[in-house]
């Protein structure tokens, strides 16, 4: 039977054919395919930190690049990266000097040079009162001064020795972006209409609808794989998943893990599940607000804790394409920091978690959970089994489903759902440990906080920032994570998941939440 | 003159009520800052969006800024992109009325013979089929139809296009869909204002005096149960507009139903506002038209206006 993927088959079989029978050449834009990916969602803007977003993210690493890229095709823990626009690099003390890539065209035909990435980190950008993308000010605290020193030189001084930059040079905050065409539009206009320095340039952005891009010609890189790459949002799952099994679309993002096993039935789509740097988890509302929030008592907190068995409900919700990280910030994605040995000292034991709930002043008073609706996969699925648990061992908690984050960090609460990165350096604990528990950071200081830091939270997270050998660092932040597990503000549930399905006849290398659309990661038969 | 000046009044007030009752409640039920900057935004992220876009302002101060500029056709700019409003909704009302159109002259050309069909063949086989087919294009939820066809016609026999707007092709299961709904609407009210005109005494007078069936039905009939049908047109084009949303979702469709769902889920209130608007006052016109085709189908609305 002739149906329209077998006949869109043929065609492409014959243009090739046609193609071949031509003779070697250049490989041309007409000559490579155009690949549409049906997406669920694409991020209001596109602008590298106001645009930073799960849906952003997967899109715009193909029109931006970073000073270094996170290697995922050959360490698919995210730990490694390697030169991308910086080529070499050297630190002298609280000065770190990077040489940037000559050559490299942004996609408006102008060089890029060291101006253009000192401007990326400037405080101008990123930290003054009227910074462009105030986002990037917690991703650039330490920076000192950043200064072009020649045309292809960078200097940037941190106000200690901070030995992670190049690693912290792979984020969304060092994604490069021409200085003069950026100050004559403005960031909101540079959100509508990016420039970059990737191998695709983007020719349409309707948010909310479709992005386009074409293969950039005068990439300093290998050629761009497919000649034009368009990303249309499909709401529905059962729209995606049916487009890529009739062929109208190459790609889809975000199955739901409940579906998979159906999609696996189609012999012509390839499912691809990769795990984000990224962990689901819950906090606690540790803060008297409500004054009555029994929660305040650490002893009730570590109950709840040892009372739901995660290992068990992350296994039953997703077989073995996550895992349940008992203890908080011994992830495997740290490299050397990571100890599998390490011993969990709150693990499942409902009984000793009675005990502890006996101890406390805790009345069977209801806990309201607010969640927010279909935002991580199996989420309120898993909710309703650790309530269950919950409820065996004397707590008596309700989900509250609300539709969007202003709902949920509505006050009050005494559990709220969220999840946190681990990428900002990658193969070290800094993100999840110090930049998104500290003082500063939303967790403690927005409306909705759910927590305090302690003194000595604060005290051990100083040293744990000026630490700079291994064995000085992995010290300090034993004791961080140690001081955060007594006061146990949160729980970190899983890893999270991301999922994609494509056509057979593609051969492609998931980079965690991107979707590189170059170099190794993809190769069209 | 009377009748118009009436008219316009009204219609003016209405669109003034929608536009101030959409604002309270949106302004009022949901803060957009955490929506359009995500979870992790700061503080001072949040304070340079609500002084962009002059949320910091009192709600009185943001009416009367709003109302000013509505009343000068300017409804703000979009909070997700920054354009123009009704540079957004130009840009996808060509697909919806593309699919609306579609889908209407669908439902038009299907429903209406067949309630005449069905009333001149009351009680046989033929007028259980139609009424059994219209029930079922009733009460089939348009999302449900709209998934089992992309289930059977895109995933299993891969015959049309799962989604999108790139082709004619693409029109045709979301145009089904839709239209599906107010062809059971209109052929079960057509069967309904046939059937008590032909039971009126001047419909037995025509047959007395010899006309032809056919044209005691399409002559005599149809345009004394006009009125009814007309009133259901009318209605069913707001049918058409609560459809389109969930059509347009469900099939990717870039229509302003979708940009509706879409701007409501990212708290893009101007664009919501606007929509609201345009939506209002497309009722409004229709309803107008309606009144007109009466004034037109029967002499008697005439005289009493």
């Amino acid at each position: 039977m002739i149906t329209r993927r077998t006949l869109h088959k043929y065609l492409m079989g014959t243009t090739a054919l046609a193609l071949t029978a031509g003779g070697p050449g250049k490989l041309l834009a007409q000559e490579r395919p155009a690949l549409r990916i049906a997406v669920d969602n694409l991020w209001r803007t596109m602008s590298p930190m106001n645009g930073l977003s799960t849906t952003g993210n997967r899109i715009n690493i193909n029109f931006y690049e970073t000073f270094t890229e996170v290697d995922w095709f050959n360490d698919d823990t995210g730990a490694s990266v390697v030169p991308k626009l910086a080529t070499s690099w050297e630190r002298d003390g609280n000065i770190w000097r990077f040489t940037m890539r000559e050559g490299v065209m942004f996609h408006n035909g102008v060089e890029m040079t060291a101006e253009d990435a000192a401007f990326t980190l400037s405080e101008e950008r990123y930290r003054s009162e009227e910074a462009y993308e105030p986002r990037g000010a917690i991703y650039t605290s330490n920076f000192v001064r950043v200064e072009a020193v020649d045309r292809y030189v960078l200097e940037i001084e941190t106000d200690a020795p901070d030995p992670n930059m190049p690693q912290k040079l792979s984020g969304p905050q060092a994604k490069i972006v021409p200085k003069d065409y950026y100050l004559e539009v403005g960031v909101d206009e540079f959100g509508q209409n990016p420039i970059g320095t990737g191998p695709y340039k983007v020719t349409l952005f309707r948010p909310g609808e479709v992005m386009t891009m074409d293969a950039f010609e005068d990439y300093w890189g290998a050629p761009a794989p497919a000649a034009s790459l368009e990303w249309r949002i499909v709401p529905e799952y059962a729209g995606r998943i049916a487009g890529v099994v009739a062929g109208d679309y190459d790609f889809a993002v975000n199955i739901p893990f409940d579906q998979q096993e159906q999609v696996r039935r189609f012999d012509d789509v390839v499912l691809v599940n990769t795990t984000a740097p990224n962990y689901v988890m819950f906090a606690f509302n540790t803060r008297p607000d409500p004054e009555d929030n029994p929660l305040v008592d650490v002893r009730l907190r570590h109950a709840m804790i040892q009372g739901v068995d995660m290992d068990t409900i992350v296994q039953a919700l997703f077989g073995d394409e996550t895992f349940h990280p008992a203890i908080p910030f011994n992830f495997p994605d740290y490299g050397d920091y990571y100890d599998p040995d390490m011993v969990d000292p709150h693990p499942y034991d409902p009984e000793a978690a009675r005990a502890l709930v006996e101890q406390t002043d805790y009345d069977g008073q209801e806990l309201i959970w607010h969640i927010t609706r279909g935002f991580y996969d199996n989420y309120e699925t898993a909710a309703e089994i650790m309530i269950a648990q919950w409820a065996e061992i004397g707590i008596n908690v309700r989900m509250v489903v609300v539709d969007n984050f202003s709902l949920a960090y509505q006050r009050p609460f005494h559990l709220l759902n969220m999840s946190n990165g681990t990428a900002f350096i990658p193969g070290d604990p800094y993100q999840p440990l110090w930049l998104d528990w500290n003082p500063n950071s939303t967790r403690a200081s927005a409306d909705w906080k759910v927590w305090d830091p302690t003194d000595r939270f604060v005290e051990l997270g100083a040293e744990f920032v000026r630490a700079v050998e291994f064995e000085e660092r992995r010290a300090a932040y034993l004791a961080l994570s140690k001081e955060w597990q007594d006061v146990t503000p949160g729980m970190y549930m899983w890893k999270r998941l991301f999922s994609f399905a494509h056509r057979a006849g593609i051969n492609w290398t998931p980079s965690s939440g991107e979707m590189r659309m170059y170099g190794d990661y993809l190769r069209i038969t | 003159m009377e009748f118009w000046l009436a008219r316009t009044v009204r219609m003016a007030f209405t669109l003034f009520v929608v536009v101030t009752l959409t604002f309270v409640v949106l302004r009022t039920s949901y803060d957009p800052v955490v929506a359009m900057l995500g979870p992790d935004a700061t503080n001072r992220e949040i304070e340079l969006f609500r002084e962009r876009w002059n949320l910091d302002k009192s709600l009185i101060e943001q009416y009367l800024t709003y109302i000013g500029n509505a009343l000068r056709g300017d409804f703000g700019n979009s909070f997700r992109d920054g354009r123009p409003v009704f540079e957004v909704i130009a840009e996808r009302f060509p697909y919806t009325l593309w699919l609306g159109g579609v889908s209407y002259l669908f439902a038009v050309l299907i429903g209406i013979p067949a309630g005449i069909l069905a009333a001149l063949y009351r009680g046989s086989i033929f007028d259980r089929a139609i009424m059994v087919v219209s029930v079922v294009g009733f009460a089939l939820p348009n999302f449900f139809l709209g998934i089992l066809m992309i289930l059977l016609f895109a995933l299993i026999w891969q015959v049309l296009p799962s989604s999108g707007a790139s082709s004619w092709e693409h029109v045709i299961m979301p145009a089904f869909a839709l239209g599906l709904t107010l062809a059971g609407i209109l052929a079960r009210f057509t069967r309904s204002a046939m059937l008590e005109v032909l039971s009126k005494t001047y419909m037995l007078a025509a047959q007395a005096k010899g006309v032809r069936p056919a044209r005691r039905a399409l002559f005599h009939a149809l345009p004394n149960a006009a009125l009814s049908v007309v009133t259901i047109m009318g209605l069913i084009l707001g049918n058409l507009v609560a459809g389109t949303v969930v059509v347009e979702t469900v099939f990717a469709w870039p229509g302003i139903g979708r940009l509706l769902v879409s701007a409501i889920s990212s708290k893009d209130l101007a664009v919501v506002q606007a929509l609201v608007f345009v939506i209002a006052a497309a009722m409004v016109l229709i309803n107008l038209a309606v009144d007109l085709s009466y004034r037109m189908l029967d002499p008697r609305t005439r005289r009493s206006t």
